[in-house]
C-alpha cells in the first residue's frame, strides 16, 4: 500500500517537505532536533537553525499566502524568528510560537491553589520566552466568583507564593513532567496547540485575553524584532496586543530578563546561520 | 444552567491508549461539548509517578470541561459513583506467554475488577472493555458482577468497524463520512467477521450498496477481510507500538452513540451480551450491528445472512464459546 494516501482520504503523510506544505492554511511545526545528553546550547541552536531555514522556504513557495504558523518546537520563540526572516513573504502576525502551555499551566496552578475549576480563573500573562525565564504575571488575572470578578492576587492572598513558588512551578513544570513520565510534555502540548490556534481563528472569548508568542512591535519597552509572548485578544482571525496593562517593578525586571534572553538567543542563532 | 459532571473511568489511564484516551474525554469528544466530566484514572502502583504525570498533564491543560480527577492505584476509590468505566488495563501477551496464561492473568483481574464496579460504582454504570481478550474480559466482567444489568456491560469492536468503514473510503476514494452500515460480528480477534452485505455510501445519486459501488466481490470477501482483521498487527509492525489513537478514538465513538443515540438510519458495532439473535449462543460477550437511542442499544433485526456469512458468524462464536470455557477452567484453578 502506498505511504501516501489519497487526498479524498483526508491525509497527506510524507516526508517531503514542498508536499507537506502543498496549500496548507494552518503550520504547526513540532519537529525539530531535540537536545541530547552531553549537547551544548549552540549545537541544538545550529541544528535547529538548519532546520527552520529550510521549513522556512518550503512554506514560503508552497503553503498558501496566509498561512497561520505554530512554532511548538524548542526554541520556540527562536525557530518561530529564524522561520520568519527566511520566509519573509508570509506576513510577519502570522508566524507565532506556543506559550499557551504555559498559560494555560498558570492557570491550572491557580485553580489548583484556590481549589476551583479551572474555566473560572482568566487573564494570566505569559510575557517572554517559552524557556524557564518566563514570567507567569498574575497581576491582572481574574477568578468568577458567585460575588462577580476576584482579582487572583486577593482571592490567593498569598503573595509570597505568587511572586516565588507559583513562577519557579510554571517555569519549571516542562521539567517535572519529564520527571514524572520519563517523556516531556505530549498531552498538554497538543492540547495547548490546539487552543493557541482555535482562539486565533475563532476569536478569544469576550473579557478574556491569551497568552501567544507573537513577532515584538516594541510593545512594553520589550526590543523589536524578535519573538516574544504577549497578552493578546484575538478577532476576525488575527491576534492583538492588549495594550496599557500596568508593569509593576518586580515584573519590569522579569519582563526585561525574558527578553534579554530572546535578544541573546537571537544572536546566537545569527552566528550559527553565517558559520 | 450547566448540567451536572459525569464520572467518566479509565483503567490502564497511565498507558499509551489512556493517554490517548483521557484529554478526548477531557476535550468533550466522548460525551459532548457542555457536559462536564469528572475523570477517575486507575493503574497499578508500579506506574504511579507516571499516572500522576498524567494528572498533571490534564491540569496544565487548563481543559474547561474538567471539573476534576482522581488518579489512584486504589481500585475501590477509582470505582467510586462512577458513571462511566472504559477498562482500558489488563494482562498484554509477552513474548513466550501461552493464551491459557494471559486468559488466566486477565481472568484475575477482571474479576477484581467486577467487584470493585458492582460495590462502588453508580448502579447504572455502563461499562466498556477494551483490554483483550476484550470479549471475554467483559463476559468475566459480568459474570462476576450480578447487580450491574447485563446490557450495561460491552467490549469494543467500534474500532474494527472504524477499520472497516476506512477501508471501504480508502477503496472508493471517498470521505469515510460518507460510508456507513458495516457489521463487525463476533470476537474482537483475527476471527471477526467484518460484513459489508448490508452497507452503503452515500453518493450523489443516493444511497449506494458497496457491494455494487465497490464491484469487486473477490476483494470484499477476501483481501478486505483480512485487512480488517489483521489491522491491529500491522499497526505493531508500523509504529512499533500497538494502536493507541485509534482505539481511544473509536471507544468514544462506542460510549457517544451509546449514550447521546445513534444517528438515524445508521447502525454501529458492539460487543454485547448475546439473547441468542442470529442465532449465536446466548451467554457470550458478541459483536453485533446496533442501534443506540435514550441511553440503550437494540441489535438490529432481520438482516439476510448469506451462507458464506453465516459460516463466518458461526466460526467467531464457536471461538468465543472456546474462550469462555478456558477462562473457567482459569477461575476454578
Amino acid at each position: 500500500m502506498s505511504q501516501k494516501f489519497q487526498a479524498a482520504s483526508c491525509v497527506v503523510a510524507t516526508t517531503d517537505v514542498a508536499e507537506a506544505c502543498k496549500d496548507v492554511n494552518i503550520a504547526v511545526m513540532v519537529g525539530g532536533f531535540p537536545r541530547k545528553e552531553g549537547m551544548e546550547r549552540k549545537d541544538v541552536m545550529s541544528k535547529n537553525v538548519s532546520i527552520y531555514k529550510a521549513q522556512a522556504s518550503a512554506l514560503e513557495q508552497h503553503a498558501a499566502k496566509d498561512v497561520k504558523v505554530l512554532v511548538v518546537a524548542n526554541p520556540a520563540n527562536t525557530n518561530a524568528l529564524i522561520l520568519k526572516e527566511f520566509a519573509p513573504s508570509i506576513p510577519e502576525k502570522n508566524i507565532t510560537c506556543l506559550t499557551r502551555l504555559d498559560h494555560n499551566r498558570a492557570l491550572g496552578q491557580v485553580a489548583e491553589r484556590l481549589n476551583v475549576p479551572v474555566s473560572t480563573v482568566k487573564n494570566v500573562i505569559i510575557w517572554g520566552n517559552h524557556s524557564s525565564s518566563q514570567y507567569p504575571d498574575v497581576n491582572h488575572a481574574v477568578i468568577d466568583s458567585p460575588d462577580g470578578e476576584k482579582a487572583v492576587r486577593d482571592a490567593v492572598s498569598d503573595d509570597a507564593w505568587l511572586d516565588g513558588e507559583f513562577i519557579k512551578v510554571v517555569q519549571q513544570r516542562g521539567a517535572a513532567i519529564i520527571k514524572a513520565r520519563k517523556l516531556s510534555s505530549a498531552l498538554s502540548a497538543a492540547s495547548s496547540a490546539c487552543d493557541h490556534i482555535r482562539d486565533w481563528v475563532l476569536g478569544t472569548p469576550k473579557g478574556s485575553w491569551v497568552s501567544m508568542g507573537v513577532y515584538s512591535d516594541g510593545s512594553y519597552n520589550v526590543p523589536p524584532g524578535i519573538i516574544y509572548s504577549y497578552p493578546v485578544t484575538c478577532a476576525n482571525g488575527d491576534w492583538t496586543i492588549v495594550q496599557g496593562l500596568s508593569i509593576d517593578e518586580k515584573s519590569r525586571a522579569k519582563l526585561d530578563a525574558t527578553a534579554d534572553e530572546l535578544v541573546e538567543e537571537k544572536a546566537l542563532a545569527y552566528t550559527c546561520i553565517s558559520e
